[in-house]
């Protein structure tokens, strides 16, 4: 027993001293998480709005003053319409809105034409409902209704907000714990490899596997305090909301961390030198990075693709991590995700035990 | 030579590779050969020369092709895993961790084992206690080496193998490591190495190996070795007077007569035995009235039995 806490003990320093692990494995996601944290990515766009119509008019000024009341609407008065156009086409303004002259005769309608640049998606969305409800809203203040009688009272049934930042941290805890394993469990035993300690090792009588294992035991230590570092920035410096245990959370990214230390004994498995590790590292988890749903969920994919993501590793770490983070469900709730990782580290062990060579070839 | 004396024992070995582009190639070609206990063994041969495969056969590190290895009665594969406990291996051009110190090191090392010396005694032995809380990659050639040699110490071994253990050092830190290795040898320690200098072989071992492609040449002290050339000494000498070359060649154990290719001298005689013809030689100048400026007995060395056996130099 002796053997193997010197073993972990002497584990946890190699990576705790060694700069690169720490910048790479500690500092590298703290720095994503940070940068996420400082885009604002649910305040309103900013709009600008050039409102063409006679000013001097009731229906004019009662426009303008619903659209004056949200902030996020620039406000420029234009007497021509084609000299608003000309803007609108040099993107000077963002969205054209006409004011009719005057109120239509009762039981016509007069239209308000609202121009815009069709290029300009999440402005559109944003500006185009929020001028329908200001009409809306002048429509029934015109029509003499001072109180409507019916109401949108919109409320979250689960009593919870969440952003697109609480939705992207589990995303970075797992890019963390994936990357710095199947990379860094790489490089680091292929340079053990190249460096012939692995074979100085196989010529004591330990049993290599305890080796092996003690890197693990650290690198999963490594793994939570990566998780704790990444959540706690988020939690405590950009106010993200974490619903779940955030003990489970740290339970799956070990899991999760474990799956991807085999696939970083199975890329290490044959590489000639630690350039050549990083280099198949690199190719495994890239696609995954992208295609799994760390950035976006993965029904934005094509139908096709999100038939294939749902099959690598990193997906179902990822769904069950949002289930307890966002929707504060417990780790049984995520069952089917758990049945896949186990699967994936069954495989990937097989995989690594498979691929893995103790001795440099010949 | 009963078991108790036999440390290494090498039976018939073959070990043959996938050659690179197909085919194959032996590196180790039937070799045999014995250790004594207590004795200091060295392989002389070329790189490539299967000098390292056949060592890490012995260790238990390589499967051999054919053949068998014992160390200390252990079979290398069977008992591997109790010969282990009893040996000490340092690797060619083998590294440590690099974010470990010296001392943390050796104590890991040590726990692999039942059985450990305390890092501060290994350390103190090759002068690096002060270095204990050093990185290996703070260290400069030559303690990296001693670090290395002394870290195959850690359990107390009986047999201790040594692959290239000066390779690439620098004179002084090469005699360092010499008497590191005198040091071990004094303890009463089995000492196998492998070596490409013939110098090292020389004054370091009492029985040498002369391996090339994978096959042994010969096995003897340095100085039997030697003994075997047909001329083991030449015998320079410089004079002022005109001799005849006939009469030369006719005194014990000469073999050859021709102008020495030493600066300063200028007769050179190949001799079977230095102590044969040197008293003779001597009567002969007296006699003849020959003055002798200077003169001077040159042993052949390991390089010259090298040529002899091989037909190459050791350094191609």
């Amino acid at each position: 027993m002796t053997t193997m806490r010197k073993l972990f003990v002497a584990s946890v320093k190699m990576l705790y001293r060694d700069r690169l692990t720490v910048f790479w494995a500690l500092m590298f996601p703290v720095i994503f998480t940070v940068v996420f944290g400082l885009f604002d990515f649910d305040r309103a766009p900013e709009v600008r709005i050039d409102v063409v119509g006679e000013p001097s008019a009731p229906l004019y000024r009662a426009l303008r003053e619903g659209l004056g009341r949200v902030e996020s609407f620039q406000l420029r008065s234009a007497d021509d319409l084609e000299a608003a156009r000309g803007r609108l086409a040099d993107g000077e303004t963002d969205v054209v809105v006409v004011v009719p002259s005057s109120l239509p005769a009762p039981g016509s309608v007069a239209e308000v034409p609202v121009l815009y640049n069709g290029a300009n998606a999440d402005v559109n969305t944003f500006a185009l409902s929020a001028i329908q409800r200001i009409v809306g809203a002048t429509n029934l203040r015109l029509a003499g209704v001072q109180r409507p009688p019916l109401e949108v009272r919109a409320r979250a049934v689960e009593g919870r907000a969440i952003d697109y930042y609480d939705f992207l941290l589990p995303g970075l805890v797992a890019m963390g714990v994936m990357n710095y394993s199947i990379i860094g469990m790489g490089v680091a035993v292929a340079r053990f490899r190249e460096q012939r300690i692995l074979r100085r090792i196989l010529a004591t009588p330990l049993a290599p596997w305890r080796f092996l294992a003690a890197q693990v035991a650290a690198r999963l230590l490594l793994a939570v305090v990566q998780a704790a570092l990444i959540t706690a920035t988020g939690v405590f410096l950009f106010g993200a909301r974490i619903y779940g245990n955030v003990g489970w959370l740290f339970a799956l990214a070990a899991l999760g961390n474990l799956v991807f230390l085999n696939i970083g004994f199975a890329v290490a498995g044959r590489a000639p030198n630690p350039d050549a590790a990083a280099g198949v590292g690199n190719v495994v988890s890239l696609p995954m990075m992208f295609l799994s749903g760390i950035f976006f969920p993965t029904d934005t994919l094509p139908a096709v693709m999100q038939r294939v993501v749902e099959y690598l590793p990193l997906t179902p770490l990822l769904e069950a991590m949002r289930k307890v983070a966002l929707d504060g469900l417990s780790i049984t709730a995520t069952g089917p995700q758990l049945l896949r990782l186990a699967a994936w580290a069954v495989v990937s062990f097989l995989l690594a035990s498979r691929l893995f060579r103790f001795s440099e070839a010949r | 030579m009963t078991t108790d004396e036999v440390a290494v024992e090498v039976r018939d070995l073959v070990k043959v590779f996938p050659a690179p582009g197909g085919g194959t190639l032996t590196a180790v070609d039937h070799v045999s050969f014995e250790v004594r206990r207590g004795e200091v063994f060295g392989f002389l041969g070329p790189n490539g020369a299967g000098k390292t495969t056949t060592l890490e056969i012995i260790e238990g590190l390589q499967e051999p092709t054919a053949g068998a290895t014992r160390v200390l009665g252990l079979d290398s594969v069977r008992d591997r895993a109790e010969m282990k406990q009893r040996i000490g291996v340092q690797l060619q051009a083998g590294a440590y961790f690099d974010h470990l110190t010296l001392e943390e090191i050796l104590d890991l090392f040590g726990s692999f084992y039942p059985r450990a010396v305390p890092p501060g005694e290994l350390l103190g032995k090759v002068g690096l206690l002060e270095k204990r809380k050093a990185l290996v990659r703070q260290l400069s050639g030559g303690q990296k080496q001693r670090f290395s040699i002394v870290a195959a110490l850690v359990n107390d071994p009986e047999v201790v193998f040594l692959d290239e253990p000066t390779t690439g050092l620098d004179p002084q830190a090469r005699r360092n490591v010499w008497e590191l290795i005198r040091l071990i040898h004094a303890e009463g320690k089995t000492v196998v190495l492998t070596t490409h200098y013939m110098e090292e072989a020389q004054v370091l071992c009492d029985r040498v190996a002369i391996i090339d492609v994978g096959r042994i040449r010969a096995v003897d002290t340095p100085l039997g070795l030697i003994h075997t050339l047909p001329t083991a000494y030449r015998i320079l000498f410089a004079t002022d007077r005109e001799v005849d070359p006939e009469e030369l060649r006719s005194l014990p154990g000469v073999k050859e007569v021709g102008p020495a290719d030493a600066g300063g001298f200028d007769v050179e005689l190949a001799v079977e035995r230095a102590q044969v013809t040197l008293p003779a030689f001597l009567e002969w100048a007296q006699t003849r009235g020959v003055s002798i400026d200077d003169v001077q007995v040159i042993p052949a060395t390991l390089e010259d039995v090298f040529l002899a056996l091989t037909g190459h130099s050791l350094r191609e």
